[in-house]
C-alpha cells in the first residue's frame, strides 16, 4: 500500500548559483509544488564543480522522493564525459522524472564580422583558417561544445576562447575581441535587437517559434546539426515508481500553467510533448551519447 | 551637460522612490552601526548581507550595500573620537586629533566637522562619478584581455607601493594571495589545481570566507586580547557644531582631502584607508598654525574624514564602469551584482541606466541622510559601546558563521573562515597586512585568465601587450612605479610618510 506523500518538507537541489534561468525555474516549480501539496518545497543552491556537487548530493540521498534535483545537460550529459573522475553515474544513480525546458542556443557574431549568414561565415573561416575566435561561458558548456561540433561538421577551424561565465564572454564579443558565440537565446536576443550583435542561426534542427526569422544551422548548409540546452527534474535511483509518476504528473501540470508557460517562452522553450519519465530517460541517454562523441572529437577535458 | 542632467534626473527619480529611500536608509543606518562598533567592518557586514539581497531588486540591493560602505566611514569616526578605538580601520588616523579634542571637551565640534567634512567630500565625489564615469566607460569597451592584464599588473604593483609597513612583507602577502587564487578549476583547460580531491575546492576558496576570517574574526580575537578598559567621554560631548571660525579654518583641508581622496579611491588597491592616511599626511605638512597635530587640531579630523569618504565613493568608478574591483569591498559589490544576474562591466551603464544612475544619486541622498542621522544618534551609539564584549562578540561570531554558511550552503566554508580567522590573527601579530593578500587573491586569477586569453587570441605572440596602446601605457606606468619603490631616496620618503602618520 502506498505511503501518503508528501508528509514532510521536500528539498529541491539546484546545482547552480541563484539567479540563473535554472534557479528561477526551480524556484517557480518549487513554489507551485508547495501550493499544491501544502508542504514546503525548499530550493537549495548547492553549487560547484560544474553542477557535480549538487548532483552528487542528490545521487547519494535517500530514494524516498524528498530530495529532488534540477539536473541539466551539463550534469547528466556533458560532465560524465568531460570529467575523468566523477562521483556519480547519470543513469545508475538517478531516475529521470520530467524534462522542464529545452532551449536553443543562438549563433551570434560581432557586427564587424563580414558574414551575414552561416554560409558566409563558413567561407570566411575557410579563407583564413584559425582566424576566427568563438567565446563561451566555460570549458565544456553547450556554447563551447556547439562550437566544437560546428568545427567538426562544417570542416572549419575556429579557436575556442573560454571565459569565467557568460557575462565576460559577452563583453568581449561586444567589444570585438572575439568574433562569435553560440550563446543562450534569451541572453543574446536583447543585444541582437539593439543592433550590437548579428544573429546568424539557431542551433536546433527546427526554427524556434519565438524567433521564426532566424534560420537554423542545419538549413544553412550543416546537415544534422542539432543542439539544445536543457534541464529537468531527477530523483535518486531506487525511488518507488508511484512517487516518480506522481512527481512527473505534478511537474507536467505545473509546466502547462499560463504563468509558468510565459516564463518558459521568455527563455525560448517550446512546450514538450509526451513528457513521461521513460521519454525523458531515453532523451538523456541520447544526449549523453551525443556529447560523449563531441567531447572525444574535440579533445576537451576537465579535472 | 543636458545629458548629464537628464541622467541625474533619472537617478534621483530612482533613488527617491520610497523603496529605495528605505533601503538606502537601512544601509546607512547599518553602516553607521557597524562603523561605530570596533572590529566589525563593512566587508564582513556586506558579506553577511549578500544572501539577504537575493530577494531585493538589484538597484535596491546595491543602494543598500553601498550605503553600508560609506555609512561605515561615518560611524567609524564616532568611536575614534569618543573612545579612541578605530571603529573602522580608515578612521584610525582620526583618533589622533579627534580623541584629543574630546578630552578637551570639544567632542561636539570634532564629531560635527567629521560629519560635515564627510558630507562635503561625499557630495563632490558623487558629482565626480556622475561626470567622469561615462567617458571612462567609453574607453572600457576597448579593454580586451591584453588591457585587463596590464591593468591588473599596475594594480598589483600599486598595492605594494601604497601599502604601509614593510615592502617585503607586502610583496610576500601579495604572492600568498596569488597562490591561494590558484586553487580551483583552470578556466582554459578545466584542470583542477591544488584541490587535493576535495570537491568543495574545485571552484576555489570562497572569497567571503577568506575576507571574513582574516578581517572580521581576527579583529575580534585581537580586541578580546586587549581586555575591557574603555574610557567614554559621554558626559562631555558639549555643543554639537563647530563654530564658523573653525569651519572656515577647515574648508581648505576638506577641499584638498577631497581631491586627494578621490584620486586615491580610483586607483586599483586604493580605497578609504589610503584616502584618510594620505589626507592626514598632507594636512600635517601644510598646517603650521593653531594647535600642533596630535594635540587636537580640528584639521586633523576634517582632512582624513573628508579624504576617506571621497575615496570610499570614487572607488565605485572602476567597479561601475569597468567591472573591476579597486578593493575588497568593491569585489563584494561585484559579487552582489553577479548574484543578481547583472554582468558587471561597461555595459551596466547603458543597459541598466536606472541602476547605474540610481545608485549614484542614492550616494548623495545617503550622505545627506547620514548627516541628519549621525548627530542626534551619537548618544545611542555610546550606549551600544557599553554592551559587554562577552555578549557582543559571541553574537557577532554566530551571525558571521551563519552568514558564511549561507553563501554556498556549505559547512566547509564556515570551517575555512575559522581557519582564516586564526591566520588573520597571526598576520596582525607578525605585522603582515592581510589587505595585499586579498588583492593578490582577487587580482591573481583575473590576471592569469586574461594573460592566457590574450595569448590565445594573439596565437602566442607576447608582444601584443606592447602593441596595444592602452596596455602599453599601463605596463610602462607599472614599471615606473616599480622603479620608484626600488630607488633608495624615494623609499625613505615613503617610509617617512607612513611612520609619521602611524604615530
Amino acid at each position: 500500500m502506498a505511503q501518503p506523500y508528501p508528509v514532510k518538507p521536500i528539498r529541491f537541489v539546484v546545482p547552480y548559483p541563484p539567479g540563473g534561468p535554472l534557479d528561477l525555474m526551480g524556484r517557480l516549480i518549487g513554489q507551485k509544488l508547495t501550493d499544491a501539496w501544502m508542504q514546503p518545497v525548499l530550493v537549495e543552491n548547492r553549487t560547484g564543480a560544474g553542477g557535480n556537487i549538487g548532483a552528487d548530493m542528490v545521487a547519494k540521498s535517500a530514494p524516498d522522493g524528498y530530495t529532488l534535483l534540477m539536473g541539466a545537460v551539463a550534469t547528466h550529459a556533458i560532465n560524465p564525459s568531460l570529467y575523468s573522475r566523477i562521483s556519480y553515474d547519470p543513469f545508475k544513480d538517478f531516475v529521470a522524472v520530467a524534462l522542464v525546458a529545452q532551449v536553443p542556443n543562438i549563433l551570434v557574431v560581432n557586427p564587424l564580422v563580414p558574414a551575414s549568414n552561416v554560409r558566409e561565415l563558413i567561407a570566411l573561416a575557410k579563407a583564413k583558417p584559425g582566424g576566427l575566435n568563438f567565446g563561451s561561458g566555460s570549458t565544456g558548456s553547450t556554447g563551447h561544445l556547439a562550437g566544437e561540433l560546428f568545427n567538426t561538421m562544417a570542416g572549419v577551424r575556429m579557436t575556442h576562447i573560454p571565459y569565467k561565465g557568460g557575462a565576460p564572454a559577452m563583453q568581449d564579443l561586444l567589444g570585438g575581441q572575439v568574433q562569435l558565440m553560440f550563446d543562450n537565446l534569451a541572453n543574446s536576443l536583447p543585444q541582437v535587437k539593439a543592433g550590437k550583435l548579428r544573429a546568424l542561426a539557431v542551433t536546433t534542427d527546427k526554427r524556434s517559434p519565438f524567433v521564426p526569422d532566424i534560420p537554423t544551422v542545419e538549413e544553412s548548409g550543416v546537415p544534422g546539426f542539432d543542439l539544445t540546452t536543457w534541464f529537468g527534474v531527477f530523483v535518486s535511483a531506487g525511488t518507488p515508481r508511484e512517487l516518480v509518476v506522481r512527481l512527473n504528473t505534478e511537474v507536467v501540470r505545473i509546466l502547462a500553467l499560463s504563468d509558468v508557460r510565459q516564463r518558459l517562452e521568455e527563455m525560448g522553450a517550446a512546450p514538450i510533448a509526451n513528457n513521461t519519465p521513460e521519454n525523458f530517460s531515453a532523451f538523456v541517454r541520447r544526449e549523453y551519447d551525443k556529447y560523449a562523441k563531441v567531447v572525444k572529437d574535440s579533445g576537451a577535458k576537465a579535472d | 551637460m543636458e545629458q548629464l542632467l537628464s541622467n541625474l534626473g533619472l537617478g534621483f527619480s530612482v533613488a527617491l522612490s520610497l523603496t529605495n529611500l528605505w533601503y538606502c536608509f537601512i544601509g546607512v543606518l547599518l553602516g553607521t552601526l557597524i562603523g561605530v562598533l570596533p572590529g566589525i567592518g563593512p566587508l564582513a557586514t556586506i558579506a553577511m548581507l549578500l544572501p539577504v539581497t537575493f530577494t531585493l531588486s538589484p538597484t535596491s540591493a546595491l543602494i543598500m550595500l553601498a550605503g553600508i560602505y560609506y555609512g561605515a566611514q561615518y560611524g567609524g569616526s564616532t568611536t575614534a573620537i569618543l573612545v579612541n578605538l578605530p571603529g573602522e580601520t580608515s578612521s584610525a588616523i582620526t583618533m589622533l586629533d579627534g580623541y584629543q579634542m574630546a578630552r578637551q571637551g570639544r567632542a561636539g565640534p570634532a564629531l560635527g566637522i567629521a560629519a560635515i567634512g564627510s558630507f562635503l567630500a561625499g557630495s563632490a565625489a558623487t558629482l565626480l562619478i556622475a561626470v567622469a564615469a561615462p567617458p571612462l566607460a567609453e574607453v572600457a569597451l576597448k579593454f580586451g584581455p591584453a588591457e585587463y592584464f596590464s591593468l591588473m599588473v599596475l594594480g598589483l604593483v600599486g598595492a605594494v607601493v601604497l601599502a604601509h609597513g614593510s615592502v617585503v612583507k607586502a610583496v610576500a602577502m601579495v604572492i600568498l594571495g596569488l597562490l591561494l587564487g590558484l586553487i580551483g578549476t583552470d578556466v582554459n583547460s578545466g584542470v583542477a589545481r591544488f584541490t587535493f580531491g576535495v570537491p568543495e575546492l574545485s571552484d576555489g576558496l570562497g572569497f567571503v570566507a577568506i575576507a571574513m576570517g582574516t578581517f572580521g574574526y581576527a579583529e575580534i580575537i585581537l580586541n578580546l586580547e586587549q581586555g575591557e578598559h574603555r574610557e567614554v567621554f559621554t558626559a562631555k560631548v558639549g555643543k554639537l557644531l563647530p563654530s564658523m571660525d573653525e569651519f572656515i579654518y577647515c574648508v581648505p583641508s576638506i577641499i584638498r582631502a577631497t581631491i586627494l581622496g578621490s584620486a586615491l579611491g580610483i586607483l586599483p588597491g586604493g580605497g578609504a584607508l589610503l584616502g584618510s592616511f594620505g589626507a592626514y599626511a598632507v594636512e600635517k605638512k601644510l598646517t603650521k598654525d593653531r594647535e600642533p597635530f596630535g594635540k587636537g587640531n580640528i584639521r586633523g579630523v576634517a582632512g582624513p574624514e573628508a579624504g576617506n569618504n571621497a575615496a570610499a565613493q570614487t572607488s565605485f568608478i572602476p567597479m561601475l564602469t569597468l567591472g573591476i574591483p579597486s578593493n575588497a569591498i568593491m569585489a563584494m559589490m561585484i559579487g552582489a551584482m553577479m548574484i543578481q544576474g547583472i554582468a558587471p562591466g561597461p555595459q551596466v551603464m547603458t543597459q541598466k541606466p536606472d541602476l547605474f544612475w540610481g545608485m549614484i544619486a542614492s550616494m548623495w541622498v545617503g550622505n545627506l541622510m547620514l548627516v541628519i542621522l549621525n548627530l542626534p544618534l551619537i548618544g545611542m551609539w555610546i550606549k551600544l559601546l557599553t554592551v559587554p564584549y562577552r555578549i557582543l562578540y559571541p553574537a557577532i561570531l554566530l551571525f558571521c558563521t551563519i552568514g558564511v554558511y549561507s553563501v554556498q550552503n556549505s559547512a566547509f566554508d564556515s570551517i575555512l573562515t575559522a581557519l582564516f580567522g586564526l591566520f588573520g590573527y597571526i598576520c596582525v601579530k607578525t605585522e603582515s597586512e592581510p589587505a595585499p593578500m586579498l588583492l593578490g587573491y582577487i587580482l591573481g586569477p583575473l590576471m592569469e585568465e586574461n594573460l592566457r586569453r590574450a595569448m590565445l587570441l594573439s596565437r602566442g605572440d607576447p608582444t601584443v601587450f606592447f602593441q596595444r596602446p592602452i596596455s602599453a601605457v599601463m605596463l610602462v606606468l607599472a614599471i615606473l612605479l616599480l622603479i620608484v619603490i626600488t630607488l633608495p631616496f624615494l623609499q625613505k620618503k615613503r617610509d617617512e610618510v607612513f611612520t609619521e602618520s602611524d604615530q
